[in-house]
């Protein structure tokens, strides 16, 4: 279902294209990702910088529940062919804003986990640091064989309230995505 | 091939109706996401493009459509027309209404939506936000000093007694968790009211900053989605000056009344805030939904329109060609049937209709045809009927005539067809006895009669038995008359010959008998006597009976020609060239004492014809003899023989002209010329001419006298060639062709 919804929601981004852009300067950007070999299982670390539109900014701090979604997709790379997917996953984050307690609380939708923070930049700062996330078992990854990783984050419109989402698919405001960041998985 | 199957398939009514139910359920869908319901909600992005597609796919449909109509209005194709007016009304019955409705639903949705917000409310919301805030507040206050007492007398256990002391003062206090934290974050000791061996909440950055300024970090968090807690971290003093510092962190639950309270405002505000925030795009949501439908709606109803004004115009359509081929003589047209309402009942009429016509047309053709063979038949028994036809109308205008009547009038008849018959008089006088007698008929209304009409035309006096009828009525006609008529001339001729035949025949007889004894005694009277008178009675007695003798010898010469008129002897028919026998003939005239003058003029082409070399040469001599013999003095006599052979595009026949400087014949003897005894001349036996004719009908060849206009009469006669001479073409019936010649000579 939602693999359907994204790709309507490319054909939006197509028409949104045409349209002229604002909120320049409001983008995701992955800093830096890098491997370890931790107990047999590959771990991730990165370092992501999230900017947020003023718009979207608005919308957490009127309740609006925001989810930011991590894909990473391992490749096995072959001379003579497309490259072979391997593993994929997507990390999922709640961002919502308490307004009695006045705390900016980040879910990790995968694990549940809750972190209660402050400030946005701090609850930014702790969403942009991904320490440990397990990736690939060392079990998967053939030894003479290259890999490939990509990354990227981006805000689910999808999850917004619907009346928002015409809009959001129409405004660049709202299409806030990082580019697929590349690189090869070290041993 | 798929494009035709496609076109069916949209051109369907199912599929029409189809389609749109989908697009129904598509927009319900829709409307319904807009109200966040969890699984539309999912489909919202979609069922908007799905939407967006269908509405791009009727747009398409339409300006198709909308281009072929514009095209065959251009065109003028019929129906084209109607089905334009069908649209456009159709259009403005549906997009009227919608509209309106479009405009109002609008109205309603923004005031509707603006409706739900009241500042009051707002206001309220807030107020019992920052109530809530306050209460809580005051509460972490208490719990702040508690958690201080308790840090008071902390700060002098040593670290191994430590997790003791903390479950001991947790247990006094009723704390939810109670943890002291190395300077640099590390657990040192921790009690927790949960027995499983959760890990204590740990410090964030914030805290840590906060305790390094020398100030307590009080702080209310939400713990899961409905529960707060209240955290209090202080500083413990250390024991001794070089121990580090220790960090106190105490979580308090909050009693679970204030905890729902607490939730049900925060819950509230949030949703308020929430739709607050929705407020501008749900409302676009809303009519962008509400457009939608409308569009969808009025593209659905004017592609519909279209759809089914074709459908309503094709019936029309079909009937409006099929008026125009009848009306164009093509009764074969059948149309389809459209189905079974009053349209169909018309086309079924109309193909009746059309089938009854053709049927209608075929008889009438067929009636015609027979009609028309009828005529045929008709007319050729009429051309070939030797009697002369002629059918009047009830006004007594001439209505038809046959070949044979023109040819016994020697007239077009085609000429006079419509006109009464005293303007055909008027134009041929010589027919005024013809007209009078049938006119008179006609206004007697005679039903059957029976006249003979004598006719004085410039070939001769022509005898018509006339028989006449009226015609029953019919459709044509009204009761007209019809006038059958015989030429009668030459059969009454050939009566009077036959009766003046036996009366020569006879009187010669009966005159020759005693003429011999008459002479004889008349001789024997002169022998006996003679010598024996005086001389004064005998030259009496010798004149008379020499008298006598003459005169019975010129009575028995009269008797013998009149005997040869009756009784000539057969024909004895050899080819002959005319030329030669003219040249001999005239040749015997030449030496005559008597002076007469003969000119030749021959035709040198002239073929051989089929006669009696005798009898031409008599014939010759009878006309040569007759022409001096009209002459007051021979001496001036002057003949001119011309021959002549005369090329029709039919027959082929030779003429010979005789023609003299005489007087000229009488008017008063034209018409019995060539009648036996009928002469002006003082010698003449009145045969001559008879016996000529005679001989030229034996030869099947005709005769006729005219004065000329220098003065002289001149006779022509024709005789046929045969197809004896070999340069001529064969002539099957020479006779019946000379007969037409010589009627048109006549």
């Amino acid at each position: 279902m939602r693999q359907a919804a994204r790709s309507t929601g490319i054909g939006l981004l197509f028409a949104a294209l045409l349209l002229p852009q604002s909120g320049f300067g409001a983008e995701f950007i992955v800093r830096s990702v890098a491997t370890e070999l931790k107990d047999d299982v590959y771990q991730l670390n990165a370092r992501i910088d999230y900017t947020f539109s003023e718009e979207a900014q608005r919308a957490l701090q009127s309740g609006i529940p925001l989810i930011i979604l991590m894909d990473i997709q391992v490749d096995k790379q072959r001379s003579w062919w497309w490259n072979k997917e391997v593993a994929h996953l997507q990390q999922g984050y709640l961002l919502i804003y308490h307004a009695l307690t006045k705390k900016y609380i980040i879910n990790n939708l995968n694990s549940g986990a809750q972190q209660n923070h402050k400030s946005f930049t701090a609850a930014l700062q702790t969403l942009g640091q991904i320490t440990g996330l397990p990736l690939i078992d060392k079990g998967l990854i053939e030894a003479d064989a290259r890999y490939q990783i990509h990354l990227r984050v981006y805000l689910d419109i999808e999850s917004l309230p619907a009346p928002m989402r015409p809009l959001a698919w129409l405004s660049s405001d709202w299409r806030l995505s990082s580019d697929w960041y590349t690189w090869p998985l070290q041993p | 091939m798929a494009l035709a199957t496609l076109k069916r398939l949209i051109n369907s009514s199912t599929a029409v109706a189809v389609l749109f139910m989908l697009l129904l359920a598509s927009l319900y869908l829709l409307s319904g996401s807009t109200h966040d319901s969890i699984l539309f909600g999912r489909l919202y992005s979609v069922l908007l493009v799905i939407n967006l597609a269908a509405i791009f796919l009727l747009l398409v449909l339409i300006g198709n459509n909308l281009y072929q109509l514009v095209r065959q209005y251009r065109a003028r194709v019929t129906g084209s027309r109607l089905t334009a007016r069908l649209v456009v009304l159709f259009i403005i019955l549906s997009v009227t209404p919608v509209s309106v409705v479009y405009y109002f639903s609008l109205e309603f949705l923004k005031r509707g939506i603006d409706s739900w917000f009241d500042v009051r409310v707002e206001d309220a919301l807030k107020d019992a936000l920052e109530l809530s805030q306050a209460s809580l507040g005051i509460r972490m206050h208490e719990l702040l000093r508690e958690t201080e007492q308790v840090a008071a007398q902390l700060h002098a256990v040593p670290d191994e007694l430590m997790a003791l002391t903390l479950n001991d003062q947790r247990s006094k206090s009723g704390m939810a968790e109670l943890t002291v934290f190395s300077a640099s974050g590390r657990i040192i000791a921790a009690s927790s009211k949960e027995t499983a061996g959760l890990v204590p909440q740990r410090l964030s950055d914030s805290t840590y900053l906060r305790i390094h300024q020398g100030q307590p970090d009080v702080g209310l968090i939400p713990i899961s989605d409905k529960e707060l807690s209240i955290r209090i971290a202080v500083a413990l003093q250390p024991h001794h000056p070089v121990n580090e510092k220790r960090i106190l962190q105490a979580l308090y639950d909050i009693p679970e009344r204030i905890n729902v309270l607490a939730d049900s405002v925060q819950s509230a505000f949030g949703d308020y805030n929430e739709l607050a925030y929705l407020r501008i795009p749900l409302k676009y949501s809303f009519i962008l939904t509400l457009s939608l439908v409308l569009l969808l709606s009025i593209l659905t109803a004017i592609w519909a329109a279209f759809f089914y004004a074709r459908r309503m115009v094709a019936p029309i359509t079909d009937l409006v060609e099929g008026t125009q081929a009848v009306a164009a003589g093509n009764y074969d047209k059948r149309l389809p049937l459209p189905g079974g309402d009053e349209l169909g009942l018309l086309v079924l009429s109309f193909n009746q209709m059309t089938q009854k016509i053709a049927m209608a047309n075929d008889a009438a053709k067929q009636s015609q045809q027979l009609m028309e063979q009828q005529n045929a038949y008709l007319e050729v028994v009429l051309a070939h009927l030797s009697s002369g036809v002629l059918t009047f109308d009830n006004k007594h205008r001439l209505h038809s005539s046959n070949t044979a009547a023109g040819h016994i009038l020697n007239l077009g008849l085609q000429g006079f067809q419509g006109q009464t018959l005293q303007a055909v008089s008027l134009a041929v006088p010589q027919l005024q006895p013809l007209s009078d007698v049938i006119s008179k008929h006609l206004q007697a209304h005679t039903q059957e009669w029976r006249d003979e009409v004598t006719l004085f035309g410039p070939g001769g006096r022509q005898v018509l038995m006339c028989r006449g009828t009226p015609l029953p009525h019919t459709i044509t006609l009204q009761g007209g008359h019809v006038v059958v008529f015989d030429d009668i001339t030459n059969l009454l001729q050939a009566q009077r010959n036959a009766a003046w035949g036996e009366v020569a025949r006879r009187l010669a007889h009966e005159i020759k008998n005693p003429l011999t004894p008459i002479q004889l005694s008349a001789e024997r009277l002169r022998r006996k006597y003679l010598d024996a008178m005086d001389a004064d009675d005998a030259e009496v007695l010798d004149r008379s009976t020499h008298t006598i003798v003459q005169q019975v010898e010129t009575l028995k010469e009269m008797v013998k020609a009149f005997s040869d008129y009756a009784r000539m002897p057969a024909l004895q028919l050899q080819p002959v060239d005319l030329n030669t026998i003219v040249a001999e003939v005239s040749e015997l005239y030449h030496d005559d004492e008597t002076g007469v003058r003969i000119t030749i003029q021959r035709d040198s082409g002239m073929p051989l014809i089929e006669a009696d070399p005798g009898r031409l040469r008599q014939l010759l001599h009878n006309l040569i003899k007759n022409g001096i013999e009209a002459m007051p003095d021979e001496r001036t006599a002057h003949l001119t023989l011309t021959t002549h052979c005369v090329k029709d595009d039919k027959c082929r026949y030779i003429e010979l002209r005789i023609e003299d400087n005489g007087p000229g014949i009488p008017e008063q003897l034209f018409e019995q010329l060539f009648e036996p005894y009928v002469t002006t001349k003082p010698k003449g036996s009145g045969l001559g001419l008879a016996i000529v004719k005679k001989i030229v009908e034996e030869h099947g060849g005709i005769i006729r006298a005219e004065n000329l206009p220098r003065g002289g009469a001149s006779v022509i006669l024709r005789l046929p060639v045969t197809a004896l001479s070999p340069d001529t073409e064969t002539n099957p019936n020479p006779d019946s062709e000379l007969e037409n010649n010589s009627n048109a000579a006549a």
